[in-house]
């Protein structure tokens, strides 16, 4: 009864209390439950992409002996497989071309037999370039070895076999090459195998026919299964759904028939990219919800001085302990359903429109417990602020004792201020921040092109003791300039204070605590704000740089590598609107030793023109000296370093490459120079590849041909990619393709998960806490001090001077708050770009600091305290009465 | 004849409870001249209180009409003119005790060297220059009363209000407080008001005003030392 009586007292007498309470409650259940929001909606995206992502889900490779039409019944037959088709593999010895007088030989390769529809079943599997989508296809590197083109006559020689002769119908780029040639049934951990370098795709009735009498051993059958994406939306459980149907399918097989799962291994590295969101949820996110719970914490002090008078009056008139203890737990959750509810109910709105989704997890047993978390937290928070206080007061020994207690603050140091706790965080953390950048730690592993996420959360504590130890310095850099630098205060307060800098000056050196308080709030929401904002400009720089490396440039054209861009395309291009820089680029192959790599060829000079030379596609870290290097150098030639492990190669070393010469079409010796060592290039392959100069290719092979056309854009890439489509024409073969679509279908660990919601959420987010915390603290620390105000007034203080008061306060809290936080936050985005280097594909040269963002935040930080300030200068210039009835 | 500082004419202030009002002061009608030492008594909740804080310039009334003709306008009573000292805790929290009573006279223009020897001379003259560099929390109740009066005096005011200046201290520490109050007041020429419920104190003053239920009777309305 005492209980209920009590709250309706304080719904109707302290309101404003509660409702603050509630609402800081409330922006900290937001943030943490719309973080639920993001995960759920990323892993929900992840499960999308990695599902796209793969052209054939399965590819049960048959035994030898095995029925294909039984096998073919029972895959049918498993659930959720719409489309099941076989396709053939035989082995060839090699194969040749006669082309202009000369004939062209490849060594081993393979012949695939396709069955009718097999493109339009499985639509990713084959991509076609020149001529038919059906009859005899040659894949595009095969084409160019063998010089062959659509119409040409290829001789396919069988093991055992007599050799037999096919006609070319068309050209065609295989993209999933690794899935489709992998070795189905090997042990787990052993090396990937490559695909071969010459693959021939026949029809399956063709297939049959030269095959049927195959050699044991050098042909086999596969079918490929396409499932219906019916999956749970969490990689993990759509991982366990699919693994599990597969196990389910080989025990129906019964030996027949293995499994090589392409959609599990996509969902797998899903399943590992769902930890790297956890990762940036921890270093973007929880300082925000810490942050929201200190300053519900802040609202919740505010009203403690009334709540001890309370507490004193509820003891006099014989209340126990015990009672108000149980009063202050009603009252805190009140605050913590009426916050966890607005909370909750915000998260939604918020999810709904920044991630697409208002549940909290991608599961129901994860959004129950993203649920479930934000409620404790919620009533956890309630109870820190508002009972722990309470309980804390009541064990004093006397009314006499609370009453006393209300004083400025002034005690004894903290026990981690003498324990030196910040000093160690930020030594510990520097020392682990260092040997993870002295042993290169990276988070993403990329063996042989695919990344792989290996996450050392031992490095992830140096953020966060970085953060801790930032915090806990601001604290003692704030009170010990309050407490020794008192002639500085009074010097640096004298243009707002005037004559009173003295008085205001010894003021805030009493009033240390609080003000320090309010510095460490400011300067940790400043941190966060800073630190989020540069990190996700830097992100989503890195994101733009990645899909610039993958797709080329802004647009980029390319045609098949047996033929070359239409005469006159370059200039062409140049002048369609929005063009601001093109420029040619050779595609070819050539062979270092026996192994076959991409080359090329480019003018160092102007290349960076069209598309970014980035210092860290470079081994030397520097762009321009290594173009300048490779420019100076006519027969120069950068290599990869796997090639120059592989050659023990030294710079200046000659390296003879094998390269097709246009003349007979046969692979040549060139001599090259090595001059250094490239990482990345423009649309090249993750691991090994050449650049040279387009000069000295052009006039080795006797070929000026470029296969690609590298276009940068001022205006948006996909309107200038259509432009260049249509002056292109349907019958030029080539492929013309965009940045920005690009970016939408980039797989790589770094753009696998969409952070425009989340960043737009803690930007946002940010903003609000940064202005709602300079602003509140300023304005609840003067609320605290409303009697302080009124009595100062009382004794004759003019607006003038009580502004001394004020503003000398804000600015201190304000500009130190935001130099501390500016630093801080600085640092620490650099210690996460730093640490999450590997994630970036290249790595950041520099923070990319999104300066109308920060000026924003100045502008709402400033617009807040004027606020605060001018608004409690209103409220007491003239003192209350209230106040004056109480002296 | 020198004009008077303070005159009031049918002043009433009257507070809002709830839906009804409450009148603490009805119709009163009073001068104050320099020099004069007014005991203003009355039991608890008459509206001493009330009528200090209308001469003082604090509170607005709710009719009537209150000037300060030697004084200035409102605006001109505080800092200088008027000290002030108050009934309950009224120190600034955050300034220790001189520089509590050095504020008045910093607010009113003084260099702070000059305010601060002067603050020191007020706390000897009221026995608390042993606490001069103590912060408000670090006194009792008696000592902190007595830096509120002291506070009061800071800047030579014209017009001196108290409001129960010796409720916290013993019966000889509150006689010689009271004497140094009305020695301060009369040497420096100021008209002194003191609220209070001793009629020891209220004995020391020339006149007495008693307010009962906010009706205010003077034994000379018009008073001189």
């Amino acid at each position: 009864m005492l209980v209920l009586t009590w709250l309706r007292g304080l719904l109707h007498r302290r309101a404003g209390r509660m409702i603050g309470q509630s609402a800081g409650v409330a922006s900290a259940v937001l943030l943490l439950a719309a973080l639920g929001a993001f995960f759920a909606a990323s892993r929900a995206s992840m499960t999308a992409q990695a599902v796209r992502a793969v052209p054939v889900d399965w590819q049960v490779q048959l035994s030898p002996k095995a029925s294909l039409s039984n096998a073919s019944s029972t895959v049918a037959a498993t659930r959720g497989v719409t489309a099941a088709l076989p396709v053939g593999y035989a082995d060839t010895s090699g194969l040749s071309s006669r082309n202009v007088g000369t004939v062209q030989t490849t060594g081993p390769g393979t012949v695939l037999g396709m069955p009718t529809g097999y493109a339009t079943t499985f639509p990713g599997e084959i991509r076609p370039l020149v001529g038919a989508t059906t009859g005899v296809l040659l894949a595009q590197q095969t084409a160019a070895n063998l010089g062959a083109s659509v119409g040409s006559t290829v001789t396919i020689a069988r093991p055992g076999q007599p050799k037999t002769t096919v006609t070319v119908d068309g050209v065609v780029d295989l993209p999933a090459a690794d899935s489709l040639f992998q070795s189905i049934g090997v042990a787990p951990g052993s090396a990937p195998t490559a695909p071969p370098d010459n693959v021939v795709l026949l029809p399956a009735a063709m297939w049959h026919g030269m095959f049927a009498n195959a050699a044991p051993g050098t042909a086999s059958k596969q079918i490929h299964v396409q499932l219906a994406h019916d999956l749970p939306t969490d990689p993990g459980a759509a991982f366990a759904d699919v693994l599990g149907r597969a196990k389910n399918l080989e025990a129906a097989l019964a030996g027949s028939g293995l499994v090589g799962n392409n959609l599990a291994a996509q969902l797998d590295g899903a399943r590992t990219d769902a930890i790297y969101a956890q990762m940036l949820f921890l270093f973007l996110g929880l300082p925000g919800v810490i942050i929201a719970a200190l300053l519900a914490g802040v609202i919740a002090s505010s009203g403690r001085e009334r709540r001890r008078r309370e507490q004193a009056l509820l003891r006099v008139r014989g209340a126990s302990p015990t009672r108000i203890v149980r009063l202050a737990w009603a009252e805190a959750i009140l605050v913590a359903v009426a916050g966890m509810l607005v909370g909750l109910i915000a998260a939604a709105i918020v999810g709904r429109i920044a991630f697409g989704t208002s549940d909290f997890g991608a599961t129901t047993g994860q959004a129950l417990a993203w649920v479930g978390a934000s409620v404790v937290f919620g009533l956890a928070l309630s109870a820190a602020t508002i009972v722990v206080p309470a309980w804390r007061d009541v064990r004093m020994l006397s009314v006499h004792d609370t009453q006393a207690s209300v004083s400025t603050g002034l005690g004894r140091r903290p026990l981690w201020a003498l324990a030196y706790v910040d000093v160690i965080c930020l030594a510990l953390g520097g020392l682990i921040y260092w040997q993870a950048v002295r042993s290169g730690y990276q988070v993403v592993l990329a063996p042989e092109g695919v990344p792989t996420i290996s996450v050392s959360y031992f490095t992830l504590l140096a953020p966060l003791l970085f953060w801790i130890g930032t915090a806990l310095l601001m604290w003692r850099v704030g009170t010990r300039l309050l407490r020794r630098a008192c002639g500085w205060l009074r010097v640096a307060t004298r243009p707002l204070a005037h004559r009173l800098a003295g008085v205001v000056a010894a003021s805030m050196s009493r009033q240390r605590r609080g003000l320090s308080r309010g510095l460490v709030l400011m300067g940790l929401t400043a941190s966060f704000a800073i630190s989020v904002a540069i990190f996700d400009t830097t992100y989503a720089a890195q994101s733009r740089v990645d899909a610039q490396l993958s797709n080329g440039a802004d647009v980029t054209v390319s045609t098949p590598a047996a033929s070359g861009l239409p005469a006159g395309i370059t200039e062409a291009v140049a002048k369609l609107p929005g063009v601001a820089a093109v420029r040619p680029m050779q595609h070819r192959f050539a062979y270092v030793g026996n192994d076959l790599q991409d080359l090329y060829g480019v003018d160092p000079a102007t290349i960076g023109q069209a598309t970014s030379m980035s210092d860290a596609f470079f081994a030397n870290g520097n762009a321009a000296q290594t173009l300048q290097t490779l420019g100076s150098t006519p027969s120069g030639v950068l290599v990869s370093e796997e090639t120059v492990h592989d050659f023990q190669l030294q710079l200046g070393d000659t390296v003879n490459l094998r390269l097709q010469f246009a003349s007979d079409h046969a692979y040549h010796p060139v001599p090259f120079t090595y001059v250094g060592v490239a990482r990345e290039f423009p649309t090249a392959p993750h691991d090994s590849f050449l650049v040279a100069n387009a000069d000295y290719v052009s006039i080795s092979t006797r070929s000026p041909a470029s296969q690609v056309l590298l276009i940068r854009t001022n205006v948006s890439p996909p309107t200038v990619a259509a432009e260049v489509q249509q002056l292109l024409g349907p019958a030029s073969g080539a492929n013309v393709t965009d940045i920005v679509t690009q970016q939408q279908i980039t797989l790589s660990g770094l753009t696998a998960i969409d952070l425009a919601g989340l960043t737009k959420l803690e930007l946002v987010f940010a903003l609000l806490l940064a202005a709602g915390a300079s602003g509140l603290v300023l304005a609840l620390g003067m609320v605290e001090r409303r009697r302080t105000f009124a009595i100062a007034s009382a004794l004759g203080a003019r607006s003038r001077q009580l502004g001394g008061f004020v503003w000398s306060e804000a600015a201190f809290v304000a500009i130190g708050g935001l130099a501390l936080g500016a630093l801080s936050g600085w640092w620490i985005a650099q210690v996460i770009v730093k640490i999450l280097t590997g994630v970036f594909d290249p790595p950041p040269e520099h923070l990319s600091v999104p300066w109308a963002y920060l000026t924003g935040l100045l502008v709402a930080v400033g617009i807040a305290i004027a606020g605060a300030g001018s608004g409690m200068l209103r409220a007491i210039r003239r003192p209350a009465m209230a106040a004056l009835r109480d002296l | 004849m020198p004009e008077p500082l303070v005159h009031a004419v049918s002043l009433e202030r009257a507070y809002g409870v709830g839906g009804a009002q409450v009148k603490a002061l009805t119709d009163a009608t009073f001068s104050v001249e320099a020099g004069d030492t007014v005991a203003l008594v009355g039991p608890s909740g008459s509206g001493k209180s009330t009528l200090l804080h209308l001469v003082a310039g604090l509170d607005t009334p709710t009719s009537g009409s209150i000037e300060w003709p030697a004084l200035g306008s409102r605006r001109d009573l505080r800092p200088g003119p008027v000290g002030i000292a108050f009934q309950g805790p009224s120190l600034l929290p955050a300034l220790t005790v001189v520089e509590n009573v050095a504020l008045p006279m910093i607010l009113a223009g003084a260099d702070e060297g000059g305010a601060t020897t002067a603050a020191r001379d007020l706390l000897d003259v009221f026995e608390v220059d042993t606490v001069a560099s103590r912060l408000p929390e670090e006194l009792s109740g008696g000592q902190s009363e007595r830096v509120g009066i002291a506070r009061a005096f800071s800047g030579s005011p014209r017009l001196v209000l108290t409001d129960e200046p010796t409720g916290q201290q013993d019966r000889a520490t509150g006689a010689r407080i009271l004497e140094a109050i009305v020695t301060l007041a009369v040497l420096g020429g100021a008209a002194l008001l003191v609220a209070t419920h001793d009629p020891a104190a209220a004995e020391r003053l020339a006149a007495r005003w008693t307010i009962r239920d906010g009706l205010l009777h003077a034994e000379e309305l018009t008073c001189s030392s």
